[in-house]
């Protein structure tokens, strides 16, 4: 008994000692080892003579990491990838293969995951292009790439990729926000998109989502949209790229300087001049932007911009979601700004506005901005389907003043309202107006009001 | 040559291990072995009757021990450093993954071998006079492992964890009155974050297992000064269980007859103790009956020593530590588990937060430290103590069907989902 368990216990130990050869010996032999012999022979095979083949041969394996602490990223792509930046592998089998047409985008400042998604940490071919289970950006389809682009230019045109301008503009027009919350203004009926592209969703289903929501996933409220499909890859392409990670200044758009040129142009977009005057051309809602910023600190005037509830108490002005680089830009303009610039805006604009019709503009500023459009139509026609809804579908607001009083609209969009039902017993229609009081000033709601009211068409029949 | 047998000996001083003496004072002139006795009983050897199972949680405690102080090289405790060691211990560090696998499945092992030794002792009767107060050290311990294995469980910083400690904390926050105030110290804020992350990290590399190490040494030195392992069952005859008396009772002790101290002589301290010693071998036939620790239970401890060691090996080869994704507190999976050995506790908490959360495990862990001093049967035969078992294996299998239901048949919104059905869940 005595001699077996001493013959067991050396047995055991001999067993440990395998064991313990078994993981070296595994943790001596990852893939991307061999994927650098490989890349050597190659290399030798261009080298002249013997003794440089060998001395090619010899370099000895070791892990290629890109430190980014820009984009808080360690990108070790390059362990494999190793012809990324030599131009005499342009015609080298992949993982070697050159990569053309980088630009100032190159591996050892960017890495190659903010582009291509993947794990940058991970040394094995299937962890590493994110192909396993939890890791959520796996490699983007080839079509999809350059949907990365704007997650560090995020604003004004990206150079060969006009889906993301158009992309963004779609977001903006078609009332997206009004369900939709991207960086923390707009509704709550769907899912928040500020991290959209960072929790990404396959951009193949996306893009399925646009074309036909119900389609992709059962049961979702979203409307169809009746898009194009060039209009749903725009839409994927902006989606991608939404991320609230930061970029870190050096990686942060780099085209759109933000000059008073681009500050001048945000301020017709964003259609300022409904609000404000400079050197007393303009409106009187706001105050006179002549000489703000003699009055303010730039830093003060930047976050008055991205939340003015919480710099000015009181504060009508709604919030913009603007990139750091735009609000720049705005404040730049604001800085140089005169009255004959206002005035060359106003002039500008196809007629200029009367005081009232001011009011019935920024309404109509606000109705798209908040995506009010999204369910009630850009012409206020409604429409959209709501099941169990009365009549089924998103009312259309062209004779909201048959039915209600402008206090009882106003009271509607200050507190939501959930839809009267077809079937009592059915189930609750997916849409319902929001509350908007927490979202919208008393004043922008008044404005909406006035700008319903301008649009009630007199009903046929009524005499 | 003489230098060396000389430095040699200055280490071991000791006789040749072919005599007798040697044997004795190998075990009693070293540091390491001298908590073993020089002899034990031939049927304390069986492995039918302890399985071995102390041993097994302490031999899987010191794999923790050496993994953990290795993986401390590799380990920043700050949010999203945190993960990202993880990932570099799965991907660039030399055995990274093995290390961790290892200190993994030893930290899981530990928690049920503990449990399985407790187990043991109950149904041995072990905890019975004079070893009371070893058995309270005992659920002491089981309490630090626990709390040494949820500690830990928060460290990769990944979903897993993020919300098993969200869970788990909440769990501890149903107690009246202090629950909140309670998770907050713990949590160091009112929810996981950077400050919890550290207060853990605190706990599980320095604070418990400091008390850990403390509480084996106190639970080792009672397990001979309470006289050994308790004879097996088997062995044990009615009589006989109620003959044991021990140093700390002099009242039931037969008094010894004390001469008087003359001022010639030196005293050792054997010569100055009253009572009888609370060594079970005292007739000859049982004398006959013992065997030198060398090399009877030294091997067999070393037998297991390494059966644990490659049983552990074994699977940190085959089998990987779970990595989720990053941690993110705006992503609640579902549903949310808190780590195993919790899920009882867990599912006693869907049905009565109160009740599950607090009482029943408040109960429990009092019923367990008062089990010794409330089963005033002093026999330790199986026969004779029928209730008790039975009551015993009762809640036994009742937390081991909640775990299993927890673990396995709960889903989306804690519905009960048998594990063979897929549910798609999260359909945005």
């Amino acid at each position: 008994m005595e001699r077996r368990l001493q013959q067991l216990f050396f047995a055991l130990s001999l067993v440990a000692l395998a064991l313990i050869l078994a993981a070296a010996w595994q943790a001596n032999t990852p893939s991307w080892k061999t994927y650098q012999k490989n890349f050597l022979q190659l290399e030798a095979q261009g080298e002249p003579n013997a003794v440089a083949k060998a001395a090619v041969l010899a370099t000895p394996p070791e892990i290629h990491q890109s430190l980014l602490p820009g984009l808080q990223r360690v990108d070790r792509c390059t362990t494999c990838h190793l012809g990324v930046e030599d131009p005499t592998m342009k015609n080298a089998p992949e993982p070697f293969r050159y990569h053309a047409g980088l630009g100032p985008h190159v591996p050892a400042r960017f890495g190659c995951t903010i582009c291509h998604g993947g794990q940058g940490l991970a040394t094995d071919k299937e962890s590493a292009h994110g192909k396993v289970e939890f890791w959520q950006t796996p490699l983007l389809a080839k079509d999809y790439i350059r949907a990365s682009c704007g997650r560090c230019h995020k604003e004004g045109d990206v150079p060969d990729v006009p889906e993301l301008a158009e992309g963004r503009h779609l977001f903006e027009t078609q009332g997206c926000r009004g369900c939709h919350k991207l960086n923390g203004v707009g509704g709550s009926i769907g899912p928040d998109l500020t991290e959209e592209g960072a929790n990404r969703r396959a951009p193949e289903w996306l893009e399925r989502h646009f074309l036909a929501p119900n389609a992709v996933s059962t049961g979702s409220a979203m409307p169809n949209f009746h898009f194009t499909k060039e209009q749903a890859r725009n839409l994927t392409y902006y989606m991608l790229s939404l991320t609230s990670e930061e970029m870190g200044t050096y990686f942060s758009s780099m085209r759109s300087i933000p000059g008073p040129a681009y500050g001048r142009q945000l301020f017709i977009e964003k259609n300022c001049i409904t609000c404000h005057a400079i050197g007393g051309v303009g409106a009187k809602t706001g105050p006179d932007l002549l000489g703000v910023t003699k009055r303010h600190s730039p830093e003060w005037l930047d976050e008055q911009l991205v939340n003015p509830e919480l710099v000015y108490p009181g504060s009508a002005m709604p919030e913009y979601d603007l990139e750091p680089n735009a609000r720049k830009a705005l404040v730049a303009f604001m800085a140089s700004a005169t009255a004959e610039d206002v005035q060359s805006i106003l002039s500008g604009k196809p007629r200029a506005l009367a005081p009232e019709q001011i009011a019935i503009e920024a309404g109509k500023q606000n109705f798209a901005r908040f995506g009010c459009v999204g369910c009630h139509g850009t012409e206020l026609q409604g429409g959209v389907p709501n099941p169990n809804a009365q009549g089924g579908e998103v009312p259309s607001l062209l004779h909201v003043s048959d039915d209600y009083t402008k206090d009882e609209v106003i009271a509607i969009i200050r507190n939501g309202r959930a839809p009267p039902l077809d079937n009592p017993t059915g189930p609750t229609p997916p849409l319902y107006m929001p509350s908007w009081k927490h979202v919208l000033s008393d004043e922008d709601i008044n404005r909406i009001a006035d700008y319903l009211w301008s649009k009630q068409q007199v009903k046929k029949d009524s005499w | 040559m003489n230098l060396i047998r000389e430095i040699w000996q200055s280490i071991v001083r000791r006789d040749p291990l072919s005599t007798d003496k040697g044997k004795s004072e190998l075990v009693f002139l070293n540091v390491w072995l001298h908590i073993h006795p020089a002899k034990v009983k031939k049927e304390n050897l069986r492995f039918k009757h302890t399985f071995y199972l102390g041993f097994i949680t302490f031999f899987l405690f010191l794999i923790l021990l050496t993994t953990g102080i290795a993986l401390m090289c590799y380990y920043r405790p700050f949010p999203p450093q945190a993960y990202q060691d993880m990932k570099d211990l799965q991907f660039v560090v030399f055995m990274g993954p093995f290390l961790r696998n290892m200190h993994r499945w030893a930290a899981h092992g530990m928690v049920v071998c503990v449990f399985l030794h407790m187990c043991r002792v109950f149904y041995t009767g072990s905890y019975k006079k004079p070893r009371q107060f070893n058995w309270v050290v005992g659920v002491l311990l089981l309490l630090l492992t626990l709390g040494l294995s949820f500690t830990g469980y928060l460290l990769p910083w990944d979903q897993l964890a993020y919300w098993a400690i969200t869970v788990g904390t909440n769990i501890g926050s149903y107690a009246p009155l202090i629950g909140g105030q309670l998770r907050e110290l713990l949590l160091g804020g009112h929810s996981v974050g950077e400050a919890a992350l550290l207060r853990f990290y605190v706990l599980h590399v320095a604070v418990l297992p400091s008390l850990i190490i403390l509480m084996t040494i106190v639970h080792f030195w009672r397990v001979r000064k309470d006289g050994g392992l308790s004879r097996p069952v088997w062995k044990l005859t009615p009589e006989k269980a109620e003959k044991l008396v021990t140093i700390g009772a002099p009242a039931e002790a037969v008094a010894l007859s004390v001469a008087t101290a003359s001022k010639d002589k030196t005293y050792g301290l054997m010569e100055v103790v009253t009572g009888k010693p609370i060594f079970e071998t005292i007739t000859p036939e049982e004398e006959a009956d013992t065997v030198f620790s060398y090399p009877y239970a030294f091997v067999r401890e070393a037998v297991v020593l390494m059966a644990t060691v490659t049983t552990i090996m074994t699977m940190s080869l085959f089998l990987n530590a779970p990595l989720e994704e990053l941690a993110n507190p705006a992503k609640t999976p579902n549903p949310a588990k808190a780590p195993w050995y919790f899920l009882g506790l867990q599912e006693l908490v869907s049905h009565s937060a109160l009740l599950g959360g607090v009482v029943a495990p408040a109960l429990m862990v009092l019923a367990l430290i008062a089990i010794p001093y409330f089963d005033r049967n002093p026999s330790r035969r199986p026969c004779d103590r029928k209730w008790i078992i039975w009551l015993f294996t009762f809640f036994v299998v009742v937390n081991l069907v909640l775990i299993v239901v927890g673990t396995f048949f709960r889903g989306p919104g804690w519905a009960l989902v048998p594990p063979w059905v897929h549910v798609v869940s999260g359909a945005e």
